[in-house]
């Protein structure tokens, strides 16, 4: 026993100087299982595509010298507190140059302190609100729109409606996210001329909303917007057939573009409208990727599923460090991190430029699942398809 | 008005769906004094029979039920015999200890073998409602709730009237005596917690009809059946209908009335309060 554990020690002082070598690791902690395992995956994913393909195409310059980047992921299991340990272990223990975010709004709050207490850059793909960025930090930068303008979009759509719709109701789960979307959603709805007929807040990871859906039909509005995680919009959908409600329009923040909603929902996704960031488009060009489609193309063959905005988005913080860094010309993380602060590059995700509190402006593009598959209906420059409207009731409906 | 008896209606309609999930929690708690913190995983693997059964062999849920029972109460005697009876007279944390493991290994294994995408058992009906005075009823709860009350009743008529039955009780009452009787008390617990799994399968079979799961609800599940099972009380089955309906009605009034953000604070609120009130459950003889 004794002996293997020094043949340990020496083959372990073998590999480290050759890992030492002119890498720089950047350190993550995602939800590879519990609850947000179905979305923590594509930034796992994406982090390790990104990396792979930036060393494919020769790694990243410092200096005149070439760097590999290395990927150093925990599993976070789901869980906050674990996901703050994991990054405090990353800039402690591990010494890994850079941070990525983990997904989620409550998680990227949590965990960017970490960041800031080090004076560590961490760049993240997965948490939009608000709340993040208000903080005065900065060593936090976020890829994902502003969680107040999420619905923007939508409501936008709602003014060019024909019949116009009157009354909204509002219903958003209790968690940091989606109460920055209805902050945001609620200004912009009053400031359109909108009567809100009612403003719900249900508890996350609620599964049954047969008594929220009875009040929201009660009050009758025209149009539902639903804050919430995936899996409760795709109840809320189910429950709201179950119960004969449809109003004339609903519209939900995540879910929607996803192939899995789709799947599970089959039918009943139809008429539904959503929201993406990113929609895997030959005109958005990428420096590794040449542009977005090619980029979707690889990315199935090689994880065996589609990838959504989460996985571009994660991509285009792996990209925004390899950029910031060649800037830099250093690796050192108060320099990197004011680098990362002047980047403007157009990626396979979008135009990657920071807004002084560290979040980039990304317009939501309208999407609405029509015939079983997915219509982009509205983006920056005005309607792209027509949208479905009003939705028929459940039993009018083929 | 209409709202009001719109909202109880779903509260009862919830609360079927509560007693059925934790009929079988109550009832391998009140007999082998084990609460199974792993019920909200087998309730999972229920769900996920249920979801295989539908989409490989076009099975309806309601078909599919024996079967899912059948599938759960294999796996729940066999639990019993080889895993759980080593240490069923060890002091309670034990065996929360062991069920608490036995719902990691359930839950992760779970997402390795099915992935954590979250799946539905969708059949034509499962958005299909009725009308009622005024009031929507989903077609799928209103039978889901039919049966749990046909399990309640078929569980209290085999516990009350039957030899196996009064086996079961003689071993939660009294091991000794029920011993000196000829009673068999290995093969009396791997059968009530193969029991005990059975309703969870039936729980699971319907669950993916009315709701999204994935390898993660157990934990909610078990939590929530837990407290139906303190509320009604584990003397009797029909203690759990009355627990799961007085939780159904609770919070889906506490959405109307409150906010749909404070259900949990109303259940778990009123869990303690019975804990301090009536620690026997509501039907239970006050102490």
């Amino acid at each position: 026993m004794k002996r293997l554990l020094c043949y340990g020690i020496v083959a372990l002082g073998l590999v480290e100087p050759a890992l030492a070598e002119q890498t720089i690791t950047l350190g993550a902690s995602v939800q590879e299982t519990g609850a947000l395992a179905n979305t923590g995956r594509y930034y796992r994913d994406g982090y390790e595509f990104a990396v792979q393909r930036i060393n494919d195409r020769g790694g990243v310059k410092v200096g005149g010298e070439h760097y590999r980047l290395a990927l150093k992921i925990f599993d976070n299991q789901s869980d906050v507190n674990l996901s703050v340990r994991q990054y405090t272990q990353l800039l402690t223990q591990d010494k890994v140059n850079f941070l990525l975010g983990p997904f989620a709004s409550d998680y990227a709050l949590a965990d960017s302190s970490v960041a800031e207490k080090y004076e560590v850059p961490m760049i993240e793909g997965g948490g939009a609100s608000d709340q993040i960025f208000s903080r005065g930090y900065k060593y936090i930068f976020g890829t994902l729109p502003v969680a107040s303008r999420y619905f923007e979009s939508t409501v936008e759509v709602l003014t060019k409606l024909d019949p116009a719709p009157k009354t909204v109701a509002l219903v958003y789960a209790d968690d940091a996210f989606d109460v920055a979307v209805a902050k945001g959603t609620r200004e912009r709805l009053q400031n359109g001329g909108f009567k809100i007929a009612q403003d719900e807040r249900y508890s996350s990871n609620t599964s049954d909303f047969s008594s929220l859906i009875s009040q929201t039909k009660a009050s009758a509005p025209d149009v539902v917007l639903v804050a919430g995680h995936e899996t409760e919009a795709l109840n809320f959908i189910r429950q709201s057939k179950s119960l004969d409600f449809s109003p004339k329009l609903y519209a939900f923040t995540v879910g929607v573009p996803t192939a899995d909603f789709r799947h599970a929902l089959g039918a009943d996704a139809n008429y539904a409208f959503g929201m993406t960031s990113w929609l895997p488009s030959a005109a958005l060009k990428d420096d590794y990727f040449s542009n977005a489609e090619i980029f979707a193309g690889d990315y199935r063959k090689q994880f065996g599923y589609d990838p959504d905005y989460h996985a571009a988005s994660a991509v285009a913080d792996v990209e925004t460090f390899a950029k910031a860094i060649e800037a830099a010309g250093t690796l050192d993380p108060k320099k990197v991190r004011d680098a990362i602060a002047q980047v403007d590059f157009e990626s396979l995700y979008g135009r990657i430029q920071f807004s002084a509190a560290g979040q980039i402006n990304l317009p939501q593009t309208v999407v609405q699942v029509q015939n079983d598959s997915l219509v982009p209906i509205y983006g920056h420059k005005g309607f792209i398809n027509k949208p479905r409207y009003p939705m028929p009731a459940w039993d009018k409906r083929q | 008005m209409a709202l009001l008896l719109q909202v109880l209606a779903n509260g009862i309609l919830l609360g079927g769906l509560y007693a059925l999930m934790a009929l079988g929690l109550a009832l391998v708690w009140g007999v082998l004094n084990i609460v199974n913190l792993a019920h909200g995983a087998f309730i999972m693997l229920g769900a996920y029979a249920s979801y295989y059964l539908f989409t490989l062999l076009h099975l309806d849920p309601f078909a599919a039920l024996p079967l899912c029972m059948l599938a759960l109460f294999l796996f729940g005697y066999l639990l019993q015999r080889h895993v759980l009876n080593l240490i069923v007279r060890a002091p309670m944390f034990n065996t929360l200890l062991v069920t608490f493991g036995l719902d990691v290994v359930l839950t992760y294994l779970a997402q390795i073998v099915f992935s954590a995408d979250f799946r539905v058992v969708n059949p034509g009906y499962a958005g299909a409602n009725f009308a009622l005075a005024g009031v929507t009823l989903p077609l799928v709860r209103a039978l889901a709730f039919a049966v749990a009350l046909v399990l309640t009743f078929a569980l209290w008529l085999l516990l009350a009237h039957t030899r196996l039955g009064r086996a079961v009780r003689a071993c939660a009452h009294n091991l000794v005596a029920a011993r000196l009787y000829g009673v068999e008390p290995r093969t009396v617990y791997a059968l009530t917690f193969g029991l005990g799994a059975a309703l969870a399968g039936a729980a699971g079979d319907l669950y993916g009809v009315v709701s999204q799961f994935n390898p993660y609800i157990g934990d909610a599940l078990t939590a929530k059946s837990f407290a139906i099972s303190i509320i009604g009380g584990l003397e009797n089955p029909l203690g759990v209908v009355v627990g799961g309906l007085f939780l159904g009605i609770l919070e889906s009034l506490t959405s109307l009335y409150v906010g749909p953000t404070y259900t949990d604070v109303a259940s778990f609120g009123v869990l303690v309060l019975v804990l301090i009130v009536r620690p026997k459950g509501l039907l239970g003889r006050a102490t």
